[in-house]
């Protein structure tokens, strides 16, 4: 839209007429005074008029016949004012009445808001620019109602997941489709520099993703990159400078001087509940636990005794810890300390942009230099953007924008949630009793190496120096802290996008567009594992990885718009695209370091493996638009696309999709007119057809077999997941959409409140097979889901005194989720801790139901799936009096669903306020209700891991018959039945986030324009402040299946910054 | 202009810019597709070499190599088996302690069920296509006889595991077995258990069909003794026949078995168990270094040297008293070293830990390489297959001592010829069985078949604080593997065995 009004402006700076019979001059400003460019001046009722420069002003010749000057600039409301005999008219442009009039971006141009049917959330570049966030997608985040976004890692660089309106899919990819200027991305959204973003634009809806048929299904989030303005030639740096820190605290574990006796109690009652047979007793266990006898101790078992008592001595046999004893290495039990560190955050940009009329251009470099707060973690990111626009004639109009990033990193090893060289699963799970660096055992000094350095203690020093080893639990023989020192995981990205198009405005109302984009990308992974310790030792291993997307989309576009008789406006899309992606890659891994220092393949002498692919994927669509308007007032839309996919069979593999939907401005009739307190009244409702099947993999229906050599015989086996699927097709997504748009008093409250009711059908899953049919899992289309929610956002000005405003925005949405149909041939699955069958939800957990604990012997009890007598039935009158059959065999634990991972609600509220040039604003987040599994945590509650840690909530374990406790009894001999999957381990999801809080100083104009500038703004700013949840250490919003794992966790950020506008 | 450009554009809406009709036709480059296992007789045989090779590939965690990795679970669950460090590490230990067969959740027990039915889903898809394809009528034979070696094996190992013991006595065997997977279902159907007397009598066909179809076939190729021929499948009958207790196929088909191999010398027997080429294996895993299985392997968990957390901090020791009991002049005593300190020459990776009556029987190619050929059939094991079915049979003790005398004093040069009967011929028997078998994946099916109970009692290096277990009565149903919980919930036609 914007585009179209700078044309026409351009065209009617050479048709300028030449009957002006008077002048009238003025200035344009914002509602703080600050003078406002390139706003349009028309003379209403003729195409005649003018621009303001950059102070604000404007000259404009007014013939006699014209009364009134229209005002409009970008998506400020346009303003009339009559002429009369004023010389002089100046003018303030109000920015809280533009909701409804602003330009969005929608699938394959722009609309005006006002005349949008579907739902469409948009975040602009000033929300961004006062967020120190270097991924884009986290400034979606409590932004837009409907839009769920789990947290995103602290790993430098990494954004979050989100989902549109409930969870879609299965298997498929439920992530939204990433549309950077018009086109589908094929890579990162960390690859985009967000100080170059001018809109992110979330379609939530049918009939605003329909365009994008097959890919639409989840929603669609389309990032429009910055362009020069006509007329403004401007200079803007951007100067972030920050610090991070762990954003969520650790769990509370035990320390050293807790654990010893609570290993011991899990031992000695190992002793006396042996898994078979008669157990000793109390007073023999106890003397074996204590060490007292000849048979291993407690000590034995742990290896390690950091006190300054004997080995014997460490634990009484009542029980506890000797009064004397006192830790002889307490300084050096802290394995975080080394890890983390406070990590810097540099980001600068600087971008040039402005135009002439027959031309504009944008061009901007960045530099982020992003360190975490774990060592061997950063990012460095370089990026450039150019953006040019021409139109050599009037007919003619193309435009080039090209950006390029190179990106370096070093990774920390979060990549399996319980892999030892995991720094955060490895320093939440070791035993507090071991120390970092080796130490004499007696004296509790370190141990030096030739030099005088203190060395790693690795956990198998085997006796070496009277250093143990540690046990399995506390990981023997791997140790963090020098893994992460001596490994590397780092790659080293380069990216360079084009967007190219041509228009050809023809025949007066019809516009030809031909749009060319390629994406390509290469991404060289290097990972080297050490000789000292770990999966490398001793012989040291290395691999280096290169792999390449090209992704190439062509589309031909046909625009047709005229308005007929003055009220009726029609607008008709017709086009063409086709993508063609391509991604190969190669891989090579060798063993046996030569020399030390160099992690190059060259210097190993063995390989391992090598290995390449060539995988394409292509689409090719047909996809058409008719949108009609009626005085501004009455809006219809539909749009059709046929979408054809190489994932399925020639049969199989075309789609339909298609949408409807209609809008009514109610605010324009006239019986509203006297309604003064509604400014702003929209009802609109839409229905569609969308697909998804991107995220299943490339050749989902085929048969395949594997290269599978037997030494050097060439070899082929059945893959176990491949099987011919000639039916295999489409997941659909029908969806229902109604809301209503409203301004009140002025539009000084702004807001929506929708409904949608999102059907999808034929959900493709991989169904998990008999394991006795030699397949793991078969791609299927499976279930029917609906996903149903309501979301309200609300914006208001609550004060509005004296140049001081208090904003408050606030949004809630509801999402419920159900399975409605399954297949005949499937009518359920299970995996993981969820069960799909008609009834339950795509998060509904399907775990064994933990019954309690007995008070009699602090056995762990399950509701008995097999209720006939066992030696592990136990019969327990409940509190009704009757009594319930359980079992203490957790493997005859009966499943049960047992709640969902999908919250009530969730939502967001942020108040800011501002007074002259300072704004103060906060964005919390939160969620109410559904369930999280706390697998990490399940981890720290383990009945007896020797060397492992354990929660603090361990402590109120069952001790002596009677105990009255959810925990079982401690018994190393148990594990199984006491830690095994159960809905123990679910914990109420509820949270609250405060995600960020900002302070913003903008200069006084008079100071600005002293150093040549038009606007300078400085901000202080905090992201992640806090994070409230059900349990200390818990991340509830880090998956949204609900289960918890050790990731990298979110960072704590502060940040100052600066912009500056030359 | 605007006539060339508006015809331009009719033209675009008709569909010049479309596509080719092939545009959507994409292939993978890292699989092929499945109809073309069967479009030769040359395919067919590279899909034959794909299920040697998952017999050592690795599976969903570390420990799960293939049926290497299976033989070591096998033996944890039996007395000779010692971890004997109370701070070692307790990598795979639950089996040892015999959970990890009793829990259906574990990863290590869906990998033993899922891994024989792979076997068998590959081999179905040969025995049923291989008539159709194209070729020579040799290769066709070679390739159909070894399929149905595998399906033949495949289920007999699983029918040991989770079914309760084929007893001669209580023919027909009717206690529930495994399924019975006999050509490859269509997606999504499982079928329910057969019994054991099923189970087995489809075993012997398959076996004896593949003895028929094999005859002739010499193998060939670099990974020559990774593929069936009639020695390996005779061994397997003899394997089969003894669990059946059906003694005089047993004792036949082990001298059947052994045709043409040779007894290894004893300078041989030090080399540390993992070179196929060795002159008395029969069958076995060819693993070259590019396949390698990094902690997955075999060797990963049962060879002295290789640099894992198990291997350092938790050497595998063999059960004192078996070793003590071991002549100083058989060389299976110097498979284990009986000292602590420098006097102990295991050569255990880089600050690995020593310990008394540590195994130094299996080596791994280095301390940083697990690669290593796995054994699965030597002919010193059809020696004492025949010694047991002979001694077991009745009167014909002199037939068995002859057969043990034959192997033993290969091991041992003093060992005279044995002229013990009845239960204590069949005792020395079991006993050499133990000795020579070690680390071989023996012992657990040797009790379970027997009617034996496993018992630790009086066996020191077992630690009590680690064993979790230290008998396990004869008949119990811990003796049963339970089905993984994967397959229940796939197959609800399946049901579990007594929890």
């Amino acid at each position: 839209m914007r585009k179209s009004l700078l044309f026409l402006l351009g065209v009617m700076f050479f048709s300028l007429q030449a009957f002006a019979q008077k002048t009238i001059t003025g200035k344009v400003t914002d509602d703080k005074g600050n003078p406002l460019a390139n706003v349009s001046v028309v003379l209403k009722g003729t195409k005649t008029g003018t621009i303001t420069d950059d102070n604000g002003s404007y000259s404009i010749r007014v013939p006699a016949n014209v009364n009134t000057l229209v005002f409009s600039f970008q998506d400020k409301a346009p303003q009339e004012m009559a002429i009369g005999s004023a010389a002089e008219i100046n003018v303030s442009l109000s920015p809280s009445e533009k909701s409804l009039e602003e330009v969005v971006v929608v699938a394959y141009g722009t609309a005006k808001k006002e005349t949008l049917t579907g739902s469409v959330g948009t975040i602009k570049a000033a929300d961004i620019a006062k967020r120190p966030i270097t991924n884009v997608m986290n400034s979606i985040e409590g932004a837009i109602s409907g839009v769920v976004v789990g947290s995103s890692n602290g790993q430098p660089g990494s954004g979050p997941e989100i989902r549109v309106r409930g969870f879609g899919s299965f298997n498929a990819t439920s992530q939204p489709l990433l549309v950077v200027d018009g086109v589908p991305y094929a890579g990162g959204t960390s690859n985009i520099n967000p100080d170059d973003v001018e809109t992110t634009t979330v379609l939530k809806d049918a009939a605003a993703t329909a365009l994008f048929g097959s890919r639409g299904a989840n929603g669609v989030i389309m990032i429009t990159t910055k362009k020069g303005q006509k007329g403004k030639n401007n200079i803007s740096v951007r100067v972030l400078q920050g610090s991070s820190k762990r954003g969520l605290a650790e769990y509370d574990r035990l320390d050293a001087y807790q654990y010893y006796p609570i290993m011991w109690e899990a031992y000695r009652n190992q002793l006396v509940f042996p898994a078979t047979g008669t157990g000793i007793s109390y007073d023999s266990a106890n003397r074996v636990a204590s060490g007292l006898t000849t048979r291993t101790g407690i000590q034995g078992l742990l290896s390690y005794n950091p006190f300054n008592v004997a080995n014997n001595a460490i634990v009484g046999v009542d029980g506890k810890l000797n009064s004397g004893a006192q830790l002889i290495y307490g300084n050096d039990l802290d394995w975080l300390s080394e890890l983390m560190r406070t990590g810097t955050r540099k980001d600068y940009s600087i971008n040039f942009g402005g135009g002439s009329d027959k031309m504009d251009y944008y061009m901007s470099l960045g530099y982020l230099d992003d360190k975490g707060f774990t060592i061997r973690s950063d990012l460095k990111r370089y990026s450039g953007r150019l953006n040019i626009n021409l139109q050599p004639k009037t007919w003619f109009k193309t435009g080039l924008n090209i950006s390029g990033n190179f990106t370096q990193s070093n990774q920390a090893s979060d990549g399996g949630s319980t892999s030892f060289v995991n720094p955060f699963f490895y320093s939440r799970n070791v035993g507090p009793i071991y120390p970092v660096y080796a130490h004499n055992m007696t004296t509790g000094e370190f141990l030096l190496d030739g030099t005088g350095n203190k060395f790693w203690d690795l956990g198998n020093m085997g006796g070496a120096m009277g250093v143990p080893n540690r046990p399995s639990g506390g990981f023997a023989g791997r140790h963090t802290l020098a893994e992460t020192s001596l490994n590397e995981l780092n790659f080293r990205r380069t990216v360079l996008s084009a967007r190219n198009y041509v228009d050809i405005i023809f025949l007066k109302d019809f516009k030809f567009t031909n749009n060319i984009a390629v994406d390509y990308q290469t991404q060289y992974d290097g990972s080297y594992e050490n000789t000292l310790v770990g999966d490398g030792a001793p012989a040291g291993r290395s691999s280096r990885e290169y792999g390449s997307v090209t992704s190439v989309i062509l589309s031909q576009i046909l625009n047709y718009g005229k308005k007929i008789r003055g009220s009726h406006r029609v607008d008709v899309l017709v086009g063409h695209e086709s993508l063609n992606q391509r991604e190969d890659g190669q891989r090579g891994f060798k063993q046996g370091q030569s020399l030390t220092g160099n992690t190059e393949l060259n210097n190993f002498t063995t390989i391992n493996s090598t290995t390449s692919y060539l995988d394409r994927y292509k689409i090719e669509s047909y996809l058409s638009r008719v949108t009609y308007d009626f005085r501004n007032k009455y809006f219809v839309s539909g749009s059709i696309r046929r979408d054809g996919n190489s994932r399925f069979a020639p049969g199989s593999r075309w789609g339909t999709f298609w949408s409807a939907g209609g809008g009514w401005n109610a605010d324009k009739e006239n019986f509203m007119q006297s309604v003064k307190f509604v400014s702003q009244l929209k009802l609109r409702s839409t229905y569609g057809v969308v697909g998804i099947a991107d995220g299943i993999g490339y050749y989902a229906y085929q048969g395949l077999y594997s290269f599978a050599n037997n030494a050097n015989e060439p070899g082929i086996v059945q893959s176990q997941t491949a099987f011919l699927n000639r039916e295999l097709t489409w997941e659909t997504n029908k969806q229902f959409d109604i809301g209503i748009d409203f301004g009140l008093f002025k539009n000084r409250v702004t807001g929506s409140i929708e409904y949608y009711d999102r059907r999808s059908a034929d959900l493709l899953f991989a169904v998990p097979q008999p394991l006795s049919s030699g397949a793991l899992s078969a791609n299927q289309n499976t279930a029917t889901m609906y996903n149903k929610g309501i979301e309200l956002q609300l914006n208001a000005d609550v004060i509005r005194w004296k140049g001081i405003t208090w904003n408050m925005n606030v949004n809630l949405s509801t999402v419920k989720n159900q399975i409605t149909k399954m297949p005949e041939t499937v009518p359920e699955f299970i995996t993981g801790t969820k069960k799909y069958a008609v009834g339950s939800s795509i998060f509904q957990y399907w775990l064994r139901s933990f019954y309690g604990v007995d008070p009699a012997d602090g056995a762990a009890l399950y509701v008995a799936n097999n209720t006939a007598a066992s030696t592990t039935r136990r019969l327990i009158t409940n509190k009704d009096g009757g009594v319930d059959t359980v079992t203490t065999s957790i493997a005859n634990g009966k499943f049960e669903f047992q709640g969902t991972a999908i919250p009530d609600f969730y939502g967001s509220f942020s108040p800011t306020f501002s007074y002259k040039g300072i704004s103060l604003s906060a964005l919390f987040t939160f969620q109410m209700g559904g369930k999280t599994y706390d697998a990490n945590w399940a981890a720290l509650m383990s009945s007896g891991t020797y060397g492992g840690a354990v929660s603090s909530e361990i402590l109120n374990r069952w001790q002596q018959p009677g105990d009255i406790t959810n925990i079982p009894r401690l018994d190393a001999g148990k594990l199984v039945d006491h830690n095994g999957a159960s809905s123990r381990w679910l914990i109420d999801a509820s949270y609250l986030n405060i995600r960020a809080i900002n302070l913003s100083y903008e200069l006084p104009k008079m100071l600005v324009s002293k150093i040549k500038a038009t606007n300078a703004q400085f901000f202080v700013s905090a992201e992640n402040l806090a994070f409230f949840s059900k349990r200390k250490g818990l991340n509830n919003q880090q998956a949204f299946s609900g289960v918890t794992s050790n990731a990298y966790p979110p960072a704590k950020v502060l940040t100052l910054g600066l912009t500056l506008n030359l | 202009m605007k006539k060339y450009i508006l015809s331009t554009l009719v033209l675009v809406s008709t569909g010049l810019f479309s596509c080719k009709k092939n545009f959507l036709d994409t292939y993978p480059t890292t699989s092929v597709a499945a109809a073309d296992a069967l479009a030769s007789t040359s395919n067919a045989i590279a899909a034959l070499n794909g299920i040697h090779r998952v017999m050592y590939t690795q599976y969903d965690a570390q420990g799960q190599a293939g049926e290497g990795s299976i033989n070591v679970f096998r033996d944890y669950m039996g007395e000779d088996l010692v971890f004997p460090l109370a701070n070692g590490s307790t990598g795979q230990m639950t089996w040892y302690q015999w959970n990890n067969h009793r829990n259906v959740n574990a990863s290590d027990m869906r990998f033993v069920y899922r891994f024989y039915y792979r076997l068998i889903s590959n081999a179905n898809v040969l025995i049923n296509g291989i008539d159709a394809v194209p070729g020579p009528d040799a290769d066709k034979k070679m390739i159909k006889g070894q399929a149905l070696a595998y399906r033949g094996w495949a289920h007999f190992q699983l029918v040991q595991l989770y079914g309760i013991r084929y007893d001669k006595a209580t023919v027909p065997n009717n206690q529930p077995g495994v399924p019975l997977v006999l050509e490859n279902l269509p997606i999504g159907v499982g079928l329910p258990r057969a019994s054991v007397e099923e189970v087995y009598t489809q075993i012997n066909k398959d076996l004896n069909d593949a003895l028929v179809l094999l005859a002739g076939y010499t193998r060939t190729g670099t990974a020559a003794k990774s593929n069936f021929n009639v020695n390996v499948v005779q061994g397997i009958k003899a394997r089969v026949a003894l669990a059946q207790q059906d003694w005089e196929t047993a004792a036949t088909s082990a001298i059947a078995a052994r045709a043409g191999f040779t007894l290894m010398t004893n300078a041989e027997y030090l080399t540390g168990f993992n070179n196929i080429n060795n002159q008395e294996w029969i069958w076995g895993t060819r693993q070259i270094d590019d396949h390698n299985t990094f902690f997955y392997s075999y060797f990963a968990y049962i060879s002295c040297n290789f640099n894992s957390t198990v291997i350092r901090t938790q050497p595998r020791a063999i059960n004192q008293n078996l070793w003590l009991a071991v002549p100083v002049t058989d060389i299976r005593k110097s498979c284990f070293d009986g000292n602590i300190g420098a006097a102990n020459t295991t050569p255990v990776p880089p600050g690995g830990a020593k310990v008394r009556y540590q195994n130094k029987k299996f080596l791994a190619k280095s301390s940083a390489l697990s690669v290593g050929d796995v054994p699965y059939m030597r002919a010193g094991e059809m020696f004492l297959i025949e010694a047991e079915a002979r001694a077991r049979q009745g009167g014909q003790d002199l037939a068995a001592q002859t057969a043990l005398f034959n192997v033993v004093k290969n091991r041992n040069p003093a060992y005279i010829q044995s002229i013990s009967t009845g239960q204590t011929l069949i005792d020395e028997i079991m006993w050499n069985r133990r000795i020579e078998l070690w680390g071989e994946g023996f012992r657990f099916t040797d009790l379970k078949r027997t009617n034996a109970a496993m018992d630790r009692t009086g066996i020191p290096n077992h630690l009590p604080a680690l064993i979790g277990v230290t008998t396990i009565p004869a008949g119990d149903k811990q003796w049963q593997f339970l089905f993984p919980q994967d397959e229940l919930n796939a197959n609800p036609s399946v049901i579990q065995n007594p929890l």
